[in-house]
């Protein structure tokens, strides 16, 4: 059966079961991908899916069960599981069923036009031949990868909310190979945004250079360095450390930031911002997964902790109001709490002229291992980098095989500098950018 | 699920079009995680997951489809679509569907779902009080159980029509320790594919006293000092080293396009001869294991590498044919939703002939990594990282003062060159893997080992 069917068999069937209040939440997503081998389609993939998520509370515990099967009997099941697990739930935070009342963002008109499969595989086979093109060193094994996505999320409730947002995308992404005759190198570049805005011959050289630029990369001796961000690697720390920004993190004794509102934790350049509604994300949110209206706010304000992410939950907790980051990873998801377009908020300079104000050092464009070797209890994180060393101000040579460690809240006081060249990464809410950030005598393992 | 009716016209459709091999990969699959915070039931996901994948292959070109719906018309109308990719004409005209049940090799004697939330409830329960009553220290404690009941139906235009049930179950504890600035972590997570007589394996009270024990040793360790060093690494998941320096690179998604450090290695030395590597998903209730793999091949038992020689790869359907090699039963994917590709199963490194306290005594300064992290790696590179969650100081040949915030990393094949000895006692540990076609459940093994020689990130 189709959705509004579906919701009517669960208006329905709850009413008969006497829930009072609950919620469903929905989400739907289509999306087309072409990725190239040589000069040919690879593989060529459509994929539509939808879910769906019932949540009860009863005496402030919720219960969840979610489904993807669309069937009068399921609608039944789906609710008598939620109830079963209601039962089980003892925690003593308070669930909520949101009440209307709250004033939403209204979403940009969606200008993207919907490309045809056809001209997903025409771009694709386009990048993979600029990326040849770019550089005699591309070997066979390099691959560009074109798709078109739709998704829609929507959220209904036995309080009367009704609310829908919707968004589509175009993605585009290239990984190029390069051999020096003896060694295998690779980069990679990705963009999103409307298909008819990528420079496909842009992203080709760039990727190539990310790849060509490693070549004859060597490891470096121990010690301390001063160490250059560059604004893809540092949203790639910030997204694996966001969850110490939860409300819910910090009643739970899981964030070193519990209690730590209104108090100096970061150097004064440093503003840290959640904007759901940000101009230049593909997934921009109006509400959140409770139903909250969301809105942008400063999470760290020229290095004051301004205020934690909460849900409903964790701001009845500490008696204040929900920040609408009720956030649901995936629609089966229980509600938790994160950011949506989470970033770093640009300052001024970049990656060169950093160089030159360190001197000496080594810059670093990638970090990998996040899901090991960064730990968000604890701050930690030793993580495999590669990027290069810069000496009086200057590039010299590509490192790899080195591990750069720390702690991120020791990082977020010592960053010296932040550039103004944003750059975004695909994050679990959204996204998550950062520019490039100066950060001396860090500890780097090399040699 | 499906009607083998449905399921014939929905081949037929997809090769409508000029395919020369057809596939349906229905599921249905069921999954619950309770999670305990502070000894506390704080949330329960339960979750129906079902669809539909379709793919067709015409030479090493693939295309592929999903829909959420098991309706007939809704998986017609994805037949359709794949088939839609391609504008040649239909050489094969009629689809006849056999039957075929392969053994099943893991029993499960108590099916979960058949079992009330209480009685999973108060296993946890136990695990996480004996945890937070291990140490004052001890400052949260996390519990989960996780478990599976993955339904796939496999039907391909070969006529083959078939149909696995994977059941799995998963036990986590996470304890923080604390003296009030800093937090340490510590972690067991064991799981199968058993059924809840998975609880009979591991007493919970263990389970927890593990978990606080490791936060309380890391919250009491300083730094290690960043270097080069010899690094022993204990049996379990300490496997997770093969798994990311090697096994990766083995996994015919990437050879196939040319994209490893082992593209056209066959029959050559890659490793020291103390290796012998094996990927085997047939162990009885592994938590990798698979009767089938999602394209309907039986799981076999391999020998990647041979006492340093590469033998084999892990190889699926479509990337055997870009190879010229058959499927060795490595196809995988986390559900309907994903592409499936040539993935691991149980990987481990083989016992050798070692004895454990010779390898520790061979160390003049080094570290002992006890428990591993996770970890990754770039195929094509091989350069590789992952963390040590426990690890000590080896000083003259002996285990000293525990250290934190290790991590390892290298070049897949220079550091298994560097495997020069190797243990008797093989152990596997469980981890979730993640790649192109999803998040699956993988173990990984070994005896304990010795790099000679490794880099050693730290403060």
């Amino acid at each position: 059966m189709t959705y509004q069917e579906f919701k009517k068999a669960v208006i329905d069937i709850s009413r008969e079961l006497q829930v009072a209040d609950y919620e469903l939440y929905y989400t739907e997503s289509e999306s087309t991908s072409v990725d190239t081998f040589r000069q040919e389609v690879n593989e060529y993939s459509t994929d539509s899916s939808m879910g769906v998520c019932y949540r009860c509370v009863r005496d402030g515990k919720a219960g969840y069960a979610s489904t993807e099967n669309l069937t009068e009997e399921e609608a039944r099941s789906l609710i008598l599981r939620a109830l079963e697990n209601m039962k089980s739930i003892e925690s003593e935070e308070e669930s909520f069923i949101h009440e209307k009342g709250d004033v939403y963002q209204v979403l940009p008109e969606d200008n993207g036009r919907e490309p045809a499969g056809a001209e997903l595989v025409e771009n694709a086979l386009a990048l993979q031949k600029e990326l040849y093109e770019a550089d005699s060193r591309v070997a066979d094994g390099t691959q560009s990868y074109v798709a078109y996505g739709r998704a829609s999320y929507a959220l209904c409730n036995s309080k009367g909310l009704d609310l829908e947002d919707k968004s589509s995308y175009a993605l585009c992404m290239a990984v190029a190979l390069v051999s020096d005759g003896e060694e295998m190198y690779n980069g990679y570049e990705d963009r999103d945004g409307t298909l008819d805005s990528f420079d496909l011959k842009e992203i080709a050289a760039k990727t190539v250079e990310n790849a060509v630029s490693t070549i004859g990369a060597k490891s470096v001796p121990s010690g301390k360095y001063n160490v250059v961000f560059t604004g893809r690697a540092f949203a790639q720390l910030l997204t694996t450390y966001d969850s110490v920004f939860s409300a819910e993190a910090a009643q739970k004794g899981m964030s070193l930031l519990k209690d730590k509102e209104g108090e100096k934790i970061a150097a004064d350049i440093v503003t840290i911002i959640d904007d759901p509604m940000y101009k230049d994300s593909t997934v921009k949110r109006t509400f959140d997964g409770e139903g909250v209206a969301t809105y942008k706010k400063n999470v760290i304000e020229n290095g004051t902790l301004k205020t934690l992410l909460h849900n409903l939950s964790t701001a009845a907790k500490a008696g204040v109001k929900s920040t609408g980051n009720g956030q649901k990873a995936s629609y089966a998801s229980n509600v938790g709490v994160g950011p949506f377009t989470f970033y770093l908020q640009p300052g001024t300079g970049n990656e060169e002229e950093f160089l030159a104000a360190a001197g000496d050092g080594i810059c670093i464009k990638d970090v990998s291992g996040l899901h090991a070797g960064a730990n968000p209890i604890t701050g930690d994180f030793s993580l495999l980098a590669e990027g290069y060393r810069f000496e009086n101000g200057q590039r010299t040579v590509p490192v790899k095989n080195i591990t750069v460690s720390g702690n991120f809240f020791t990082v977020l006081k010592e960053i010296e500098k932040v550039g103004s060249d944003l750059k975004f990464i695909r994050a679990v809410g959204g996204k998550c950018g950062a520019p490039s950030v100066l950060v001396r005598n860090m500890t780097i393992a090399g040699e | 699920m499906l009607s083998q009716e449905i399921i014939r016209e929905a081949l037929l459709k997809a090769l409508s079009t000029g395919a020369d091999y057809a596939e349906v990969f229905a599921e249905h699959t069921s999954q619950k995680t309770i999670s305990l915070v502070s000894a506390k039931v704080d949330k329960i996901a339960d979750a129906v997951i079902s669809g539909v994948g379709i793919r067709i292959f015409k030479g090493t070109r693939c295309v592929a489809g999903s829909t959420s719906s098991l309706e007939g018309a809704a998986v017609l109308a994805c037949a359709a679509k794949v088939a839609d990719a391609l504008q040649d004409t239909a050489d094969i005209r009629d689809i006849v569907l056999r039957e075929r049940i392969f053994g099943d090799i893991h029993p499960i004697r108590i099916v979960p779902e058949s079992v009330e939330n209480s009685y999973k409830i108060d296993y946890i329960r136990e695990a996480c009080q004996a945890a937070k009553d291990y140490s004052d220290e001890i400052t949260q404690v996390t519990g989960s159980f996780l478990e599976v009941d993955h339904k796939i139906l496999i039907a391909t235009s070969e006529g083959l029509f078939t149909q696995d049930r994977q059941i799995r179950t998963r036990v986590n504890v996470t304890s923080i320790a604390s003296d009030g600035s800093e937090n340490q972590t510590g972690a067991v997570s064991p799981g199968a594919r058993k059924g809840l007589e998975l609880f009979d394996d591991f007493d919970p009270k263990e389970l927890g006293r593990k978990a606080s024990k490791q936060a309380v040793t890391m919250l009491h360790a300083g730094y290690i000092n960043a270097g080069v060093m010899p690094v022993a690494i204990e049996n379990g998941f300490g496997g997770v080293i093969f798994h990311e320096a090697c096994g990766h690179s083995l996994e015919a998604s990437g050879v196939a396009l040319g994209q490893s450090q082992f593209c056209g290695k066959l029959g050559q030395q890659i490793a020291n001869t103390k290796v012998t590597a094996i990927d085997d998903g047939t162990i009885p209730n592994g938590w990798g294991s698979v009767n089938i793999d999602d394209e309907g091949t039986p799981a076999q038992k391999k020998v990647l590498i041979d006492k340093g020689i590469l033998k084999s790869y892990m190889v699926d359907k479509l990337n055997g044919r870009r190879m010229g090699m058959e499927s060795t039963g490595s196809s995988r994917r986390q559900s309907y939703l994903y592409v499936p590709t040539s993935r691991m199963t149980n990987t481990y490194i083989a016992a050798g002939e070692d004895r454990d306290e010779d390898i520790i005594s061979s160390i003049e300064y080094g570290l002992y990594a006890k428990e591993m992290g996770g970890g990754s790696v770039n195929p094509v590179t091989g350069q590789f990282n992952f963390s040590v969650r426990e690890g000590y100081v080896i000083r003259n040949g002996k285990i000293c003062e525990p250290v934190r915030g290790a991590s390892l990393v290298g070049k897949g094949s220079e550091v298994i060159m560097n495997i020069d000895m190797v243990g008797k006692n093989v152990a596997r540990a469980q981890g979730m893997c993640g790649a192109s076609s999803g998040s699956i459940p993988t173990d990984v093994g070994q005896p304990l080992i010795r790099v000679s020689s490794i880099t050693v990130g730290g403060r």
